[in-house]
């Protein structure tokens, strides 16, 4: 227990240095975190304006998707406040960045996941509590301690779920280097399908997004619990509250497979 | 009882071999031919506390991958290390933060400080992930500023130090937690004089009065000379030599060199026999003999003097630097 939490006030402290660092760069600021609002502000303004035109979208209102793409996007932008220099393990390999990691004393995906100067994360952040908010003033939803908890936790298994791809892609990345491409892929077909509600696809879909590439569990299925929706589901209703278990579990998968492939590191050039 | 225990230590890179051809890029995705380079081979030594061991070879030798053993990075395909500690043995790559305190490791060629931050502020960040306690931290920190005269950039950001200044911001984060062993890879590399001559020194003075063990490689044999009673010269992954700097001198170089040069008639070609010395023409028409160290020069002399006039003469003393060209040149031809 003491160890953990040297190893998260040691992550904190980290994470403050590689804030200060950014911070550095004032004309940098705010454009990065523009830039991250922009980007998926301009995602939402298309979801907006397609309802605008047709009313729903699969049975489902402006506030309702409002709420799905404001959940999706808290558990991205949590991940990636949190989680963001995993995605550049690449250059830290070249660099011999991982090489200094491995020789201290912490935890290594700690330290990879702090050596980021990029600021687009709190631009996702702004926005997605933006998104969030109005959307909770239009959805009309009765709240409960009951719910306020499991959306919090439906908030966080969905980051963990999407932070657990990054984590398997760094772990390939030790291995064999070049990754950027399933990178993009990757997350492109997640800020795709995860945001949007998958009752537009048959049943199939619905499954193979929920079994086999677990999309529906970082936003759709906790979000159709919430706003009472669960009947239209193509999948068990009860899998709606599973978000924070499987969030936990990919993770640990994740982070077991990063962990091995860590050991099989043969460094660059000799 | 030795402080860093080698044995056997062998590292062999396994790589997929890219397909030389037609679809080469393509076919190299399914190929199953596997290159191996056998990079570190069967290497033994120990280093006993207080020593400085010059880590020596040429490029491509193995230096390198020998760090990032003994440091723990890589994992090893055979053999083992161990380095002693108060409480207990560590093999590097089996327990990398318990290894962590025990070493320091400087990079010539890439820093392990904050880039965008005050050098202070790397030095409190080193502090805190190797939980140096407070008072500690601040009388080490207030040694290693006099020591390394860190003062005038300790609060400039680390992009804007100037090379030299950065090896000592390095040198100072890399012994702030007080490491019994300190590896030190290039640590001169692109230094001007004077900078590689405060490195030399803090080196030398954190040996004599910290007792820190140094294992340091280097291409600046001035380093070797100024530091180092020991080498190790490692090549194709083997050590070569392991024993003090005079002792591979003498080994390798039994012999001084003398170069003449004859005044009017030159003899025609490249050699010339004076009394069973044989010599080379150098390329500025000068004549290069090597006459062993218990052999007499004068007999030489005699015979140069023999009816020609000698312009000009000198004596090259082998030294480590001579030796060791000497030696990667013949690794070159083989």
């Amino acid at each position: 227990m003491a160890e953990i939490r040297r190893e998260i006030r040691l992550y904190l402290k980290l994470r403050r240095a590689a804030l200060r660092g950014a911070m550095q760069y004032r004309g940098n600021i705010l454009m990065m975190v523009l830039a991250g609002a922009a980007y998926q502000g301009s995602g939402f303004a298309f979801v907006w304006a397609l309802l605008h035109t047709f009313g729903t979208v699969a049975g489902w209102g402006l506030g309702q998707i409002a709420f799905l793409y404001g959940m999706r996007l808290l558990s991205h932008a949590l991940w990636l406040v949190t989680l963001d220099g995993v995605m550049q393990v690449d250059y830290a390999i070249r660099e011999g960045h991982l090489d200094r990691m491995l020789l201290r004393p912490v935890n290594v995906l700690s330290q990879l996941a702090t050596t980021t100067r990029s600021l687009l994360p709190f631009g996702d952040l702004s926005m997605a509590i933006v998104v969030f908010g109005v959307a909770v003033s239009v959805a009309d939803l009765d709240w409960s301690p009951g719910s306020v908890a499991f959306l919090v936790l439906a908030v966080i298994g969905g980051a963990m779920i999407e932070g657990s791809v990054a984590v398997t892609i760094a772990g390939f990345s030790v291995r064999v280097l070049d990754t950027w491409a399933y990178r993009l892929m990757m997350f492109d077909a997640m800020d795709t399908l995860g945001s949007y509600p998958l009752s537009i696809f048959g049943s199939g879909m619905q499954r193979t997004l929920t079994y086999v590439l677990p999309v529906a569990f970082v936003a759709f299925l906790p979000a159709s619990v919430i706003l009472g929706r669960t009947g239209q589901l193509a999948v068990p209703a009860w899998l709606g509250y599973a978000t924070p278990v499987v969030g936990a579990t990919l993770f640990t998968v994740a982070y077991r497979f990063w962990r091995r492939q860590l050991r099989g590191y043969q460094g660059v050039g000799h | 009882m030795s402080l860093i225990t080698v044995r056997e230590l062998t590292k062999e890179y396994v790589r997929t071999k890219p397909v030389q051809g037609r679809f080469g890029t393509v076919r190299t995705l399914f190929t199953r031919e596997k290159e191996r380079t056998l990079a570190v081979d069967r290497i033994d030594f120990t280093i006993d506390e207080g020593e400085i061991v010059g880590y020596l070879g040429p490029n491509g030798a193995g230096k390198s991958t020998t760090i990032k053993l003994l440091t723990g990075v890589l994992w090893p395909t055979g053999g083992t290390v161990e380095v002693a500690g108060p409480d207990g043995p560590v093999v590097p790559w089996r327990d990398r933060r318990r290894l962590a305190h025990r070493i320091g490791v400087v990079f010539g060629q890439r820093s392990q400080l904050w880039w965008d931050l005050p050098l202070i502020e790397s030095f409190d960040l080193v502090a805190a992930l190797y939980d140096v306690p407070a008072d500690r931290y601040r009388s080490n920190l207030a040694r290693l500023r006099k020591l390394l005269d860190l003062e005038p950039f300790l609060r400039t950001p680390v992009r804007q130090l100037s090379l030299g200044q950065r090896m000592r911001g390095d040198l100072a984060a890399a012994l702030l937690y007080d490491p019994p062993v300190l590896y030190l890879d290039e640590p001169t590399v692109g230094l001007d004089v004077l900078a590689k001559e405060t490195v030399r020194g803090f080196v030398d003075e954190s040996n004599r009065s910290g007792r820190t063990t140094v294992l340091l490689t280097t291409h600046d044999l001035a380093d070797v000379e100024r530091l180092c009673r020991r080498i190790l010269l490692i090549d194709h992954g083997r050590v070569l030599y392991d024993g003090p700097v005079d002792g591979l001198v003498a080994r390798y170089a039994p012999y001084q060199e003398v170069l003449v040069r004859l005044d009017g008639e030159q003899p025609d070609g490249g050699r010339l026999d004076l009394g069973g010395f044989i010599g080379e023409r150098e390329h500025d028409g000068r004549w290069r003999f090597r006459v062993g160290r218990d052999e007499p020069v004068h007999r030489l002399l005699a015979a140069a003097g023999d009816g020609r006039q000698i312009r000009e003469l000198a004596v090259v003393e082998s030294n480590l630097e001579s030796v060791v060209r000497e030696l990667y040149r013949e690794r070159r031809n083989t």
